[in-house]
């Protein structure tokens, strides 16, 4: 099957799809679909599989079975599937005898709808050295190459693997300024791979969590906000306001007591926590994720970490 | 054809790299042939007596200067570019289309180089002081047809033979590439050996075809190693 018109909407399908090296299984049985045009955030810690899994679907490795779809057609191999792709890994080798400026006077080649006024912007704000070979590049300039690289290309299929490493705080700043503006303005499908949560869930519109090399969760952030809430207060009234049910966390300290419970609260019972002077709020995606026991997410603030396909 | 145009011009993205070094190499393989033949010169007299200008004509430095420098090129080209290529989105028969396209350019450039440079010694009376570099015994001495097909051949030979192994490389890893280094090498000694054990039938075709005997097997060989790194190029990874 080509890519036509009544197939260019259907997203990317996964259907058991396994990766293994020898008895190491990084991928398995993985099956999920993935919409076009939303932003997604492949979550999971450091080693999980997400680069894998990226490079499944972008071909740059070859699944060991099950099947994937990209508007219908198999990437492998496939021309007109891969030429609307973009997908510059967080270790992205580059030719040695690259620079920066060789790589942005190429990479427009590749993609018909390149934007060069978006690479020329963001390789000011990022302050990309033009002349430097991309092997003398430290590791927060190969991750603002990458962003420009991705952003610029518009290519329908964005693929933005651990995009922070190694970036300071106002050129992450920077990328979700970058990332809102070219996706309002040119909606695309973007899998943005993190192993942190809390960084990346203001850009997302859907999460995929990936543990032991299986996605544990899909699910809409909206629908991750208000499928939980967090309760705060003296243990005794949270312990009376929350009654019989299931609580998914519960931390105290000193008298106070602070549990995650699964559900949403009516009118009446938001009016029963302000009586009894009870915090009640929205679970952070975080939150939520720890809630329901996938532990494996890194909390701590972006580091040059990498993960590495083994 | 845009598919294998991207390619290409990822390839010629840094022309230094890809086109000219491999012509700088053969100017100061020119300027060291020159500057050897001044200091034998010196101590000599000029002109030089007629057993160094004999010798001369035996200066394999054309033929030895290139290839290191381009297996180098080819390796990058199929290893690097290769994980370039993937990331924006070529398919993997695009690069090594656009790639070969490349070589060719490269090879070309490099044989119209030599066939330039020999007329300029020719030109020169061999640059002044009797020093050869491309008006060679190997190059057919003034032979522009297989100066030109000689240097071309070594050119995309070197190319394919580092593209080959920087193939496999990304295919299978470094064990497999040392293995392929090895049955090549032996796959060579062999092929040395047979030349040995059959040698009055090379001989005849020696005789026939003189030089361009090993011009027809560096074609062949460089064929060799285009079908080896297209095939295994089917299932490099990143």
């Amino acid at each position: 099957m080509t890519v036509t018109e009544s197939t260019a909407s259907r997203g990317i399908e996964l259907l058991g799809v396994t990766k293994s090296f020898g008895s190491n299984h990084v991928l398995t049985d993985v099956t999920a679909h993935l919409p076009a045009d939303r932003i997604y955030g492949l979550l999971g810690a450091n080693g999980v599989g997400k680069t894998t899994l990226m490079s499944l679907i972008t071909n740059h490795a070859f699944r060991s079975s099950g099947s994937i779809l990209v508007d219908g057609d198999d990437p492998d191999e496939n021309a007109a599937v891969r030429e609307r792709m973009c997908f510059v890994r967080e270790d992205q080798k580059y030719n040695d005898a690259f620079s920066v400026k060789d790589i942005l006077r190429v990479a427009p080649a590749f993609y018909p709808s390149w934007a060069s006024e978006t690479a020329d912007r963001l390789t000011e704000r990022f302050r990309l050295p033009l002349t430097t070979k991309s092997k003398r590049l430290s590791r927060g300039q190969r991750s603002a190459l990458a962003i420009v690289v991705t952003l610029a290309s518009r290519a329908a299929y964005t693929f933005l693997d651990e995009p922070y490493l190694g970036l300071d705080a106002s050129a992450r700043t920077i990328f979700y300024e970058e990332l809102v503006a070219e996706y309002a303005a040119h909606p695309r499908t973007v899998l943005l791979s993190t192993h942190l949560i809390d960084e990346a869930a203001p850009l997302l519109e859907e999460v995929l969590i990936l543990d032991q090399g299986r996605i544990v969760l899909q699910t809409d952030i909206d629908e991750a906000s208000r499928g939980s809430f967090v309760v705060r207060g003296r243990e005794s009234d949270v312990l009376d306001f929350v009654g019989g049910r299931a609580l998914l966390t519960q931390r105290r300290l000193g008298g106070l007591l602070s549990v995650t419970v699964r559900g949403e609260l009516n009118n009446e019972e938001h009016r029963r926590a302000d009586e009894l002077r009870l915090s009640v709020e929205p679970t952070s995606l975080q939150e939520f994720v720890a809630a329901l026991g996938i532990h494996a997410l890194d909390q701590s603030a972006p580091q040059n970490q990498t993960e590495k396909a083994p | 054809m845009t598919r294998v145009n991207r390619t290409l011009r990822l390839y010629l993205a840094n022309k230094s790299w890809s086109l000219y070094s491999p012509l700088y190499i053969l100017g100061i393989m020119t300027m060291f042939s020159v500057i050897i033949t001044g200091i034998i010169g010196i101590n000599t007299g000029f002109p030089l007596p007629a057993d160094v200008r004999e010798n001369m004509r035996y200066n394999g430095g054309a033929l030895y200067a290139p290839p290191g420098f381009l297996v180098s090129v080819g390796v990058l080209a199929m290893n690097r570019n290769f994980a370039m290529a993937l990331a924006l989105g070529s398919t993997r028969k695009d690069l090594w289309r656009g790639t070969s396209l490349g070589f060719l350019l490269t090879s070309s450039l490099v044989g119209v180089g030599a066939v330039l440079a020999l007329g300029l010694e020719r030109l020169t009376n061999h640059w002044f002081i009797g020093a050869r570099a491309f008006d060679v015994q190997f190059l057919g001495e003034g032979d522009v047809l297989r100066t030109f097909i000689t240097m071309f051949l070594l050119s995309i030979l070197s190319l394919y033979v580092g593209a080959f192994f920087g193939t496999v490389f990304r295919a299978y890893g470094t064990v497999w590439t040392a293995i392929a280094a090895i049955l090549v090498t032996v796959g060579l000694l062999a092929l040395v050996a047979l030349a040995v054990w059959q040698s009055t039938r090379v001989s005849q075709v020696w005789d026939s075809l003189g030089a361009w005997l090993l011009l027809n097997l560096a074609a062949a060989l460089a064929l060799l190693a285009a079908s080896g790194s297209y095939a295994v190029n089917r299932r490099a990874l990143v």
